[in-house]
């Protein structure tokens, strides 16, 4: 059984049809790749699994046996779907550590009223959830970072921090929206080699936006194509590498093999 | 300045230590050493300082509110006034019409207070920033006016002789006597705004502020920490009202609640700090006084502080609170990386 299932999910905006009639399984442990150009409805698919947009009538989501189409964005993350954003949306004012606290907000053990009557207890556990996040920042390489302003750090930094939030959720699935965007080639290395070390570690299911191809070829299981938010490949990354309806929807012509080898290479 | 923020690098620190040993320790001694404070204003300066210490607690307790629902949870909220002035009415009547003591009717207001923040609240759902603004700009002024022109409210004469609070025998008739009540409620405001805003709580109000989308992504349930965050300060504006109203000699005046006094409170949070802990407290302390003591300038106040605000904004977007936590931290770090090459060399 798929971890993630879409069953017909359209989103139209006006009379644009972001996306139409996708259906996309995901795996439970795998790593699943979404590629497609500008305005295929990538990020509108994320945006519509976690509950940021609500999705046409007759459209059906359905994550780990529950039927999350119309749940509420809070309730999605709950259930075990963390994201990252394209734009990464930090709490810029808040420091790396708050950051990741807030990431763990689900699974706080205590309500509000405790933090009236019972504080003592309060602080006992924020100590803990502390203590947990600060591993967290560990395995990421943050940890010297912990009380900087997350809008005091560099753009890769913060690419990190983002992927830290999201892992304080500990989700099942681990949806990122173009991690290694702005990363040098050696910090894309060091994003992909967390992403895999976290997968390993806690079990996880990554979906996975990338326009670096290379990121996508070298480290997925599964790619799924969309064009105009339609599905127009799905496959291992050899199958869709040689598939010329993808390569003419993203690289924009027909080249023959050297070039297409070329252009996933690069 | 180095030399001020070290000053308040070892107050906190002190503060740390003590909290070790029991966290109501720093709570329970700043209590008294604040407790004789009445003599000592009227032994090195006279009594009215009396009367401006009993505002500052009144004050401390709006502004701490205000910075829960402006500060921490990023909604701009004009309508605070509004709060403070239900909050002082509904006491007021409910001790002068059904001569219920104090004790029943400031719990009441506070209730009262608590109920209209939701009101307040709503707007909150569908609006940001500057329109929210404007909707809770009505909501206050619009509760103001109503006192204005209704007679049981008070309306033009406003709602004299409200009785005293009573315990036994000792009456809090005096600004000395009442200076212990309200010194009490704000250390008790103090305390529990403390408690809420170092827990997942209050992690959640900054996480609204910050981004809805990625709060809500990430768990927070945006509607429900946005009302919160409005009925707290509520709860907030109306102990301060209803402290207000009982406060010697007795009386309230729609005057007390008109958008001068809002402009003046949200003044003590920007200066003290949007969203810092202290904010509301430094804040209040500074600019009742300075309120207090240039009020012979009175049709030059709102432009002064006005300008003020803007030169903070500017200058000084954080607040003194902002200013101290920024140069505190840099501190730390620069102490820890030094810590980590020495090792290394």
């Amino acid at each position: 059984m798929p971890l993630l299932e879409t069953v017909d999910l359209s989103k139209s905006f006006g009379g644009l049809r972001a996306i139409s009639n996708l259906n996309i399984n995901i795996e439970a442990g795998s790593i699943h790749g979404l590629i497609g150009p500008n305005g295929s409805g990538k990020s509108t698919f994320f945006n519509l699994v976690t509950g940021v947009y609500q999705p046409d009538p007759g459209s059906k989501i359905i994550f780990n046996g529950h039927d999350i189409t119309k749940s509420a964005s809070h309730d999605i993350g709950a259930l075990g779907i963390a994201r990252t954003f394209q734009l990464l949306r930090l709490f810029s004012e808040m420091t790396v550590l708050q950051n990741l606290m807030v990431g763990y907000h689900t699974h706080v053990p205590y309500g509000f009223m405790s933090t009236i009557f019972n504080n003592s207890a309060v602080v006992k556990k924020d100590a803990e959830t502390k203590s947990e996040m600060m591993e967290l920042l560990e395995l990421i390489g943050m940890a010297d970072y912990a009380d900087m302003p997350a809008s005091e750090l560099s753009g890769g930094q913060r690419r990190l921090v983002a992927l830290g939030r999201a892992m304080a959720m500990r989700p099942k699935l681990l949806m990122l929206d173009e991690p290694a965007a702005g990363l040098s080639p050696v910090n894309v290395d060091n994003l992909l080699s967390i992403v895999m070390a976290l997968k390993q570690r806690f079990g996880l299911t990554v979906l996975i936006v990338e326009h670096i191809l290379k990121v996508v070829m070298e480290t997925c299981d599964t790619v799924t194509v969309l064009d105009y938010g339609e599905k127009i490949g799905e496959g291992s990354p050899d199958a869709v590498k040689d598939d010329h309806a993808v390569i003419e929807a993203y690289l924009g012509q027909e080249m023959d093999d050297d070039e297409v080898r070329k252009a996933f290479n690069s | 300045m180095t030399a001020i923020y070290s000053i308040f690098g070892r107050i906190s620190e002190t503060i740390e230590k003590l909290a070790a040993i029991h966290r109501l320790l720093p709570w329970i001694l700043a209590f008294a050493l604040l407790l004789p404070l009445p003599q000592i204003l009227s032994a090195l300066f006279n009594d009215y300082y009396i009367y401006l210490a009993n505002k500052i607690c009144i004050f401390i307790l709006l502004s701490v509110g205000l910075n829960i629902v402006k500060g921490f949870c990023g909604q701009v909220t004009v309508g605070h006034v509004g709060l403070y002035a239900i909050g002082a009415v509904s006491s007021a009547l409910i001790s002068l019409h059904f001569g219920w003591s104090f004790w029943l009717a400031f719990p009441i207001g506070i209730l009262a207070a608590g109920l209209a923040g939701i009101v307040v609240g709503l707007p909150s759902v569908r609006l940001e920033g500057a329109y929210l603004a404007l909707a809770t700009l009505g909501l206050g002024e619009s509760v103001r006016i109503m006192i204005a022109v209704t007679p049981l409210f008070g309306s033009s004469t406003g709602l004299l002789s409200i009785p005293a609070p009573t315990i036994g025998s000792f009456t809090f008739d005096s600004y000395t006597n009442y200076y212990y009540l309200v010194l009490a409620a704000a250390m008790i405001g103090i305390y529990l705004s403390f408690s809420i805003l170092r827990s997942a709580t209050g992690r959640a109000f900054m996480a609204v502020r910050e981004d809805t989308v990625a709060a809500a992504v990430h768990g927070v349930n945006v509607t429900k920490y946005k009302l919160l965050a409005f009925v707290i300060s509520a709860l907030y504006a109306g102990a301060a009202g209803g402290l207000f109203a009982h406060m010697p000699p007795g009386y309230i005046h729609h005057n007390n609640f008109t958008i001068i006094e809002m402009v003046t409170l949200l003044l003590m949070i920007v200066l003290g700090g949007i969203g810092h802990i202290w904010g509301g407290i430094i804040g209040a302390i500074i600019v009742t006084i300075i309120y207090d003591q240039t009020l012979e300038f009175y049709f030059y106040q709102p432009l002064l502080f006005g300008l003020t605000m803007v030169l903070i904004v500017i200058f000084m977007p954080r607040g003194i609170g902002g200013m101290i936590d920024r140069y505190l931290a840099t501190k730390k770090f620069i102490a820890s990386q030094e810590e980590k090459s020495n090792a290394a060399s």
